[in-house]
């Protein structure tokens, strides 16, 4: 077993389509779940660590916890999803194996955060500003997220449908796991911030933030919520400086 | 299998797809449930009813999802409101549709309109179960009422058009033979019946709490 584990773990890596075509067959799928796990929990593991070497101390166990605890949560939340759209498109997989299929794309994009993880430390230390880094760590998302989708497009095909089925499945994902990351924020931590939070307060949500990021990228900013009457009564009627909550950790 | 997977010369394309004709023949012959509501076979009466009763149980589970934002009754409203939407097009739409069809002289059976619908809305429903987890999660933890309808109309436009496009599928594979002339008739048809069930699922699914702004 654990030399098939190995070689799983290999394969991952070097032939995406040899593990598609696992996952689409079926059978003993049990070695690709440990080895797609393991490569999940660790890798996202030492990405998560690797950010919060930005605030350093109790940040790093706490990032190096919450990023495979997000992506294990994401995953489970969005498989009966990937089944079901594969299915309506009239790709259908095996339960099992759109498991496999799903565990397989996370390990592999989890395996590229760790190759990318030298880069985002040696960025932090040689004193890369919060929000660069903020964006850095999302080029490297973005990055993962293309290698584990690849490994999914290999299994529905590439054409018209599979691409339809890889497309509406990122959107759910993106979604999904956008909130749960929300929800387990902060990753980075600010130098400047007194203590840290294993969790932050409930507040707002992804979509809001994005939305307001994009408004705020565009010159647009809104006050920020929670100011009582009377505190927006006291404001001056001239537009007042950025109030909203983009300056918070993530 | 690893051998079809390394090889690398002109005919790989066509290895490839053998491979992947041969995988989905090993998952039809034990097809899963996903795979047996979206199946385009037609079976008896009894079956396609209870394919499309699937569906919309299916769908309710959706509905579940969001009413966990609130709670209590509306767990209820939710879960009758998603199914509804799909209902109401199973009724009102697709018996108008092979009445029209009929009409125009299409070779269309009530038997075949009957799986077409159900496997359609089957569909729908099927998508609408599979995105319910996220749901539940997103309607939970969404403070903001209008990104909580966002995620609500979202998946129901993402289940509704996969039904619709199966729908339609089903139906213009009926239509194969048919001259140039009657076809594009029933083409147009089609194309007017898509947009009345999109309106009409949207008139029901409006009903939902959670798209007038129930916090």
């Amino acid at each position: 077993m654990n030399s098939r584990v190995l070689q799983v773990f290999d394969e991952l890596l070097r032939s995406p389509r040899a593990v598609a075509e696992r996952s689409r067959a079926g059978g003993d799928l049990r070695p690709l779940f440990i080895a797609s796990l393991s490569a999940l929990v660790l890798g996202a593991g030492v990405f998560g660590a690797t950010l919060a070497t930005s605030r350093g101390g109790i940040q790093l166990f706490y990032s190096g916890v919450k990023l495979p605890l997000s992506m294990v949560a994401t995953m489970s939340l969005v498989v009966p999803a990937f089944h079901a759209i594969a299915a309506g498109l009239g790709r259908p997989l095996s339960f099992s194996g759109t498991i496999g299929l799903t565990l397989a794309a996370a390990g592999r994009g989890a395996l590229v955060l760790v190759a990318l993880s030298p880069l985002i430390w040696l960025s932090f230390d040689r004193g890369l500003a919060y929000h660069p880094g903020v964006l850095l760590a999302t080029a490297c998302y973005a990055l993962a997220g293309l290698a584990a989708l690849d490994l999914v497009l290999r299994a529905v095909g590439f054409d018209v449908r599979g691409v339809a089925i890889v497309g509406l499945f990122s959107g759910v994902l993106l979604v999904t796991g956008g909130q749960t990351a929300w929800m387990l924020r902060p990753f980075l931590g600010r130098p400047s911030a007194a203590s840290v939070p294993f969790f932050r307060h409930r507040e707002s949500s992804f979509l809001d933030a994005l939305q307001q990021s994009s408004l705020s990228s565009v010159g647009v900013y809104k006050a920020a919520r929670g100011l009582s009457d009377a505190q927006r009564g006291a404001m001056p009627s001239q537009p007042s400086p950025r109030l909203e909550t983009s300056d918070e950790p993530r | 299998m690893n051998a079809v997977v390394d090889v690398n010369s002109a005919d790989f394309d066509l290895q490839r797809s053998f491979a992947m004709q041969q995988s989905f023949a090993t998952i039809a012959a034990e097809p899963s449930l996903g795979a047996r509501l979206t199946s385009p076979e037609t079976h008896g009466f009894t079956r396609e009813l209870a394919r499309l009763g699937a569906g919309l149980g299916l769908a309710a589970l959706y509905g579940l999802a969001l009413g966990a934002r609130t709670g209590g009754m509306a767990l209820v409203q939710h879960a009758l409101g998603a199914s509804a939407g799909l209902a109401a097009v199973g009724v009102l739409g697709i018996p108008a549709l092979f009445v029209l069809l009929a009409l125009v002289n299409a070779p269309v059976s009530p038997s075949a309109m009957l799986s077409a619908g159900a496997r359609a809305l089957a569909s729908a429903g099927f998508v609408l179960a599979g995105l319910a987890p996220s749901a539940a999660l997103l309607a939970v933890t969404i403070e903001s009422p209008n990104a909580a309808a966002f995620v609500t109309r979202s998946g129901l436009i993402l289940a509704g058009g996969i039904g619709l496009l199966q729908l339609t599928s089903a139906v213009r594979d009926m239509l194969k033979e048919l001259p140039w002339a009657p076809r594009w008739k029933c083409n147009a048809l089609l194309l007017g019946f898509s947009v009345f069930a999109i309106m009409l699922a949207a008139r029901v699914w409006y009903n939902l709490p959670i798209l007038k702004g129930a916090a």
